[in-house]
């Protein structure tokens, strides 16, 4: 699909609302507070504190972005549908020679850019400073987790627009944007435990990891398991041993899979229920 | 350009929004579309613009049933005023207009005059947010012909306008449909209110069309009586038993006036029988029925 104009106009409405909005600031300021002081004393369990290595800062840094991350982008994009609805102004863009797509991909690239920059601010302060402790060494593993962490963002972002598409009602969304944080952050992972005390262990590895390549977080955990290696029991995978196919171009296959599956069920929703 | 709604029905769930409509709207034309609220009037004109899609029937441009394709084409030459529109606080009038500007492919430097008359320059570059509703009406007008549309569709575009910013908004309608020929299909349950701006009227009830035709061609049809005004100084029992002997009805006093509605087939005759008693009253004026009677009529 060619991006039209439309597309341009709409995308660039919804990032300039970001950034007057100074959502992005704040979000990004906030993310890069926490990012320093997660740096700094992720390893006082250990009885250390001040900037450690590459793989213990993204190890603490995995735990923080697992839960902020999904939150941010559900609650980003929760609204598309209903504030167009509550301002009227949805009629005007469904009355206008836009087709549903356009529509679509419009918001969902303004918001992406939006929590990229967001993600990168925050993320990026950490990044830097290992830079300054490290050298050029570290900056291509960071760089992987940063884009693990987007990759993360823009999945909850798409499943966010799913909801708002199927429910409309902002009170339902937020509701069930709850829920699904809950459920893919806490809820999934004490299922699987649950599961593995059920089974006594009999379940397997190999079925076991599939169970974890359905929940895009702790597909993000894998993926920084993979590229920091010793650092694994920081973020509560080290028991598993995974498969030798579960790669990091796998990994992102699926991630993708996550964001384009919800946009599409997201459009078929929204053009079911004008325009068929 | 030709639209054709053809046996429109369409309905959500159990509840039958509109049912076998069919209308015509023709080039150049202001139609009004009227009825109370929930009588089908914004789900008819929504099926007219594509936003939604029938439940059965067809909606024709000039004689063609639109594929997808054809519903962008049709768009290009679409203005739409939805009712109730807030837009967004944070962005300035002309910030609003550049957007659907650039949404519906069309560009403010060709509308300048336009939306110079409706919002001026210092209000255009105020953030919608301090708009008033008067202000927020005219940019939703300005973004409805931002793509310099052929068909302008306006869903209750006076609603919670003060009488004055509702004349307001009329004139600057005319003036616009004036200079850009347009075809206007305009909806309002306030009847009085478009009465002098429609070439036809299209009446609807519980998501029914009751009626269409010129005003005075529907009230002929449905023989609605006139009503006859006489100024007269306190009771006059001699032109009451005139009025009676020529068949009108409803004979009573307010104001000042001796009213009666009288049938429009007996209009001469009771002229000229009351003429012969001129000087027992010091005026006589006779008044068509206004578009709200002509609903009410049909109900």
């Amino acid at each position: 699909m060619v991006f039209t104009d439309a597309m341009r106009a709409i995308a660039h409405k919804e990032l300039s609302d970001k950034l007057k909005s100074r959502w992005v600031i704040v979000i990004g300021s906030g993310f890069a507070l926490f990012t320093l002081v997660i740096s700094y004393f992720g390893g006082a369990p250990a009885g250390v504190t001040g900037f450690m290595s590459l793989d213990a800062t993204i190890a603490s840094l995995t735990s923080l972005v697992t839960y902020f991350i999904p939150i941010l982008a559900l609650t980003l994009g929760g609204g598309i549908i209903a504030d167009e609805q509550e301002k009227g102004t949805l009629g005007i863009y469904l009355a206008s020679p836009i087709s549903v797509g356009e529509f679509i991909i419009g918001k969902f690239t303004g918001l992406v850019i939006a929590l990229v920059l967001s993600i990168v601010a925050g993320l990026g302060v950490a990044g830097i400073m290992l830079f300054f402790r490290t050298g050029t060494e570290a900056v291509g593993t960071f760089l992987v987790f940063i884009i693990n962490s987007v990759l993360l963002g823009v999945t909850f972002l798409s499943v966010s627009f799913l909801i708002s598409i199927i429910f409309y009602e902002r009170t339902k969304v937020i509701a069930l944007t709850i829920c699904i944080w809950l459920l893919f952050t806490i809820l999934y992972d004490l299922g699987l435990i649950g599961l593995l005390i059920v089974t006594k262990g009999s379940i397997g590895t190999e079925a076991f990891s599939m169970l974890l390549l359905l929940n895009p977080v702790d597909i993000y955990r894998i993926l920084n398991f993979i590229s920091i290696g010793e650092f694994q029991v920081l973020i509560g995978l080290a028991s598993v041993e995974f498969p030798a196919y579960i790669r990091t171009s796998m990994l992102w296959g699926i991630s993708m899979i996550w964001i384009i599956a919800p946009l599409g069920i997201s459009y078929y929703y929204f053009k079911k229920r004008y325009l068929e | 350009m030709i639209l054709k709604l053809q046996d429109i029905s369409k309905s959500y769930e159990q509840i039958k929004a509109v049912e076998m409509v069919s209308l015509e709207i023709k080039e150049g034309e202001a139609m009004g579309l009227v009825g109370p609220n929930g009588s089908g009037k914004s789900t008819l004109l929504k099926i007219m613009l594509g936003i939604i899609r029938p439940s059965a029937g067809k909606v024709l441009v000039n004689g063609e049933v639109l594929s997808e394709k054809g519903w962008k084409e049709f768009k290009r030459s679409v203005g739409y005023m939805p009712e109730r529109v807030s837009f967004y606080d944070n962005l300035t009038g002309n910030e609003t207009l550049k957007l659907f500007a650039r949404v519906k492919g069309g560009s403010l430097s060709n509308m300048k005059d336009v939306i110079g008359r409706l919002l001026s320059e210092d209000v255009l570059h105020r953030k919608v947010g301090g708009y008033s509703k008067g202000m927020r009406q005219r940019l939703n007008l300005a973004q409805a012909l931002v793509n310099e549309p052929r068909f302008l569709v306006l869903d209750e575009p006076t609603s919670g306008l003060d009488p004055v910013g509702t004349r307001e908004f009329y004139d600057i309608l005319d003036e616009v449909r004036e200079r850009k020929k347009l075809t206007v299909v305009l909806s309002s349950h306030i009847l009085a209110e478009i009465e002098e701006k429609i070439d036809r009227v299209a009446v609807m009830k519980n998501g029914s069309l009751k009626a269409v035709g010129r005003l005075e061609e529907l009230c002929e049809g449905m023989n609605i009586p006139l009503r006859i005004y006489l100024t007269i100084h306190g009771k006059d029992e001699l032109l009451e038993g005139l009025l009676m002997r020529e068949g009108a009805v409803d004979i009573g006093y307010k104001n000042g006036y001796l009213l009666a509605s009288i049938p429009r087939g007996n209009k001469l005759e009771l002229i000229s029988a009351i003429m012969e008693e001129k000087d027992r009253f010091s005026d006589l004026s006779i008044r068509e029925p206004s578009l709200e009677e002509v609903f009410f009529g049909l109900h």
